[in-house]
């Protein structure tokens, strides 16, 4: 019943994720042909100077599919959109919740599996979020005449959740210092805004798959710990609490 | 339902519903061998402790009002009015002690005692109001 | 035959809890018997609301020792209490059938036969969103998940707060009508002495973080009382030195004195002063309340 209840808690920003990701990830096959023409004209233009040198990095990319498909949805729409509701996730629950926290704590659960049980199930909805979307590339991509690999489509995937999740459980972890709803999130999407600059992006967007076929392991592992580190403290956090 | 208590009146509720039970069997509206609510469902309509509800029930036992008849209930005794009788004459007495003496103490005499409560006794009701 | 002696559903001692260097208990010893109904009363920020928490497992002890059926606070406990809350806290976004059985899952020993006669009693919207109920509505579905589960100890934090009379009573009956048919210990605290009055047999008084006055509703009536001594003359300036005296007034002739360890003695100290007349009267709780809690912090 614990699930059902932050099912209820959590569907609308899960819903609305959901809708936004499919229509980018659909997006992304539709206005490849739209770019295609437009890379066409550009091939005359003069770019200098270190964004001319990513504008000249990003048009080289679109030239195929696949660099589009990285460059676009991996590297920028999708690392966006699953941060973004990362944070939605991780910040609905139980101590925002104004009323119904007395009720809650009241039950003949531990506040470790209360916590357990939020966690699991944002994380779970957290999955679908950035996971499945993407397969509508390799889906409708025939139909513009191109293809994608299947198999990248799930590396990315998990890359992009595995990194995105480090948010979940910062907000999560936020969301046990502060009750109110607007501080945990002001301040994750803070860290996130400047999170590029620790390497970040590279780890979401799989980059290193990417150019040279390589699993981003050591961005993985870091990811990996960094949550469990934040989960710890968490729990911990909610199990010291009084109410 | 017969009884009412006054959970602010500062008497204590049980002997609150003891007077309530002995008045109903003083005004007739319980009889010899009439059968008391049970002890659950009066404090449940009472909105009282049960507790205090038992503990009512078997004072009135222990003074003979009413009996408890082991899992059956509470039941009216057969002399149940005539003590309660023997109740009131023993509560008035007192009463009655203290105003002779009172009388006797601004120096009327006996006789005159005697004269005053038959003339009262005898006088019309004023305003009607029951004893 | 040989009576077992009472368990004891609720045991604190030495209590203690700080919020940011304030002192919410300081030191409260409570000890509450099975099959009870004990009221608890205090002024507001006495401590009640602090003290239930703590009984739940909603909030920490700074010291002391909190027990609930003879052992630790935690999940285990929680699986034979029922709890409402002051504000009656329940999930605004669920209908009332949901309620029941979200809660109904974590529960056993969950009573069909007890939600099945409650929604009935109660008249109780099984299809609307708990925050388009009333407060009495919602105070009773409240009261329906916490007799339905099972448990053997009900705790309440004013249950009828914010009520009318009509709906408070009905809520009260609730609880006589359900303590009266199962084995149950009851522990509320109120602000309604009359309440009180009425439906517990045990009452403990909290004042400033202390347990003050407690013990059963009779014993409080034998021990409390009041005795109004009248002397011929200006009554004289005397400090008794009988234990339990709780209030001295002296008014002209007459000396009032408020007392928690009965009369006798203060009745026979007062005669060997020379009294021409010594009344001892019943008290009311409110009485004891209001003579037993302090004045302004």
């Amino acid at each position: 019943m614990l699930w059902y209840k932050s099912w209820l808690e959590t569907r609308w920003r899960f819903i609305i994720g959901m809708a936004l990701v499919l229509c980018s990830a659909a997006g992304t096959v539709i206005t490849y042909p739209h770019i295609q023409q437009l890379i066409a004209l550009t091939p005359t233009m003069d770019f200098s100077g270190p964004l001319g040198k990513e504008i000249r990095e990003g048009i080289e990319l679109a030239r195929t599919f696949r660099g589009f498909v990285w460059s676009n949805w991996y590297h920028q729409n999708l690392p966006h959109l699953a941060t973004l509701f990362a944070i939605l996730l991780g910040t609905a629950g139980l101590l925002s919740e104004s009323r119904g926290a007395l009720f809650t704590l009241s039950l003949p659960v531990s506040r470790n599996r209360l916590l357990g049980v939020r966690a699991a199930a944002g994380l779970g909805e957290l999955f679908v979020l950035t996971f499945v979307p993407s397969f509508l590339i390799p889906l409708f991509a025939p139909a513009i005449g191109e293809s994608y690999s299947i198999t990248s489509v799930i590396v990315h995937g998990l890359c992009a959740f595995i990194a995105a999740s480090v948010f979940f459980a910062f907000a999560l972890w936020l969301s046990t210092i502060w009750s109110d709803l607007w501080r945990p999130l002001l301040v994750a999407l803070g860290v996130a805004l400047v999170s590029p600059l620790a390497g970040f992006s590279k780890v979401i967007s799989g980059e290193t798959w990417f150019r040279s076929g390589q699993l981003p392991w050591g961005g993985l592992l870091a990811s990996a710990a960094i949550s469990a580190v934040l989960y710890s403290l968490a729990a911990r956090n909610l199990t010291r609490r009084d109410f | 339902m017969l009884f009412r208590i006054n959970p602010s009146s500062g008497v204590p509720i049980y002997l609150q519903l003891m007077e309530q039970v002995k008045h109903a069997i003083e005004t007739g509206a319980l009889q010899t061998g009439d059968q008391l609510p049970g002890i659950r469902p009066l404090s449940e309509e009472m909105v009282m402790n049960p507790n205090t509800v038992a503990k009512a029930y078997r004072e009135l036992a222990h003074e003979g009002v009413i009996e408890l008849r082991h899992g059956a209930g509470a039941f009216v005794a057969a002399n149940a009015r005539a003590d309660r009788v023997a109740d009131k004459l023993r509560a008035a007495q007192p009463l009655v002690a203290g105003t002779v003496d009172k009388l006797r103490a601004r120096g009327l005499s006996e006789e005159e005692i005697r004269r005053l409560f038959e003339a009262e006794l005898a006088a019309p009701r004023k305003g009607g109001r029951r004893a | 035959m040989h009576e077992p002696m009472a368990e004891l559903i609720v045991e604190t001692s030495e209590l203690r809890k700080s919020y940011d260097g304030v002192e919410a208990l300081r030191g409260l010893d409570l000890q509450l018997p099975a099959g009870s109904i004990c009221g608890f009363l205090g002024k507001n920020g006495a401590g009640k609301t602090t003290t239930i928490k703590i009984l739940l497992g909603l909030a920490h002890p700074t010291s002391g020792v909190a027990r609930v059926f003879g052992s630790a606070i935690d999940a285990s406990a929680r699986q034979r209490i029922g709890f409402v809350s002051e504000e009656k806290d329940l999930y605004g976004y669920m209908t009332v059938d949901d309620m029941i059985r979200f809660t109904a899952a974590f529960f056993p020993r969950w009573r069909a036969d007890l939600q099945q006669r409650y929604v009935r009693k109660f008249d109780l919207p099984l299809m609307r969103k708990v925050k388009e109920l009333s407060r009495g509505t919602r105070t009773k579905l409240a009261l329906l998940l916490a007799f339905c589960r099972g448990a053997e100890l009900l705790i309440f934090d004013e249950p009828t707060s914010g009520l009318d009379p009509a709906m408070a009573n009905d809520v009260l009956q609730a609880i006589i009508g359900h303590v009266a048919n199962e084995a149950m210990t009851v522990f509320f605290s109120s602000h309604q002495i009359a309440e009180v009055d009425q439906i517990a047999d045990r009452v403990v008084i909290i004042d400033r973080g202390r347990s003050i006055v407690a013990g059963t509703l009779d014993d409080l009536r034998e021990k409390f009382c009041r005795i109004e001594i009248v002397f011929g003359g200006e009554a004289p300036a005397v400090t008794f030195r009988a234990p339990g005296v709780l209030r001295t007034k002296r008014m002209g002739r007459v000396i009032s004195v408020f007392s928690n360890a009965g009369a006798d003695d203060i009745a026979a100290e007062a005669s060997a002063l020379g009294a021409v007349s010594v009344d001892v009267m019943p008290v009311t709780l409110k009485e004891i309340f209001l003579e037993s809690v302090s004045e302004e912090e």
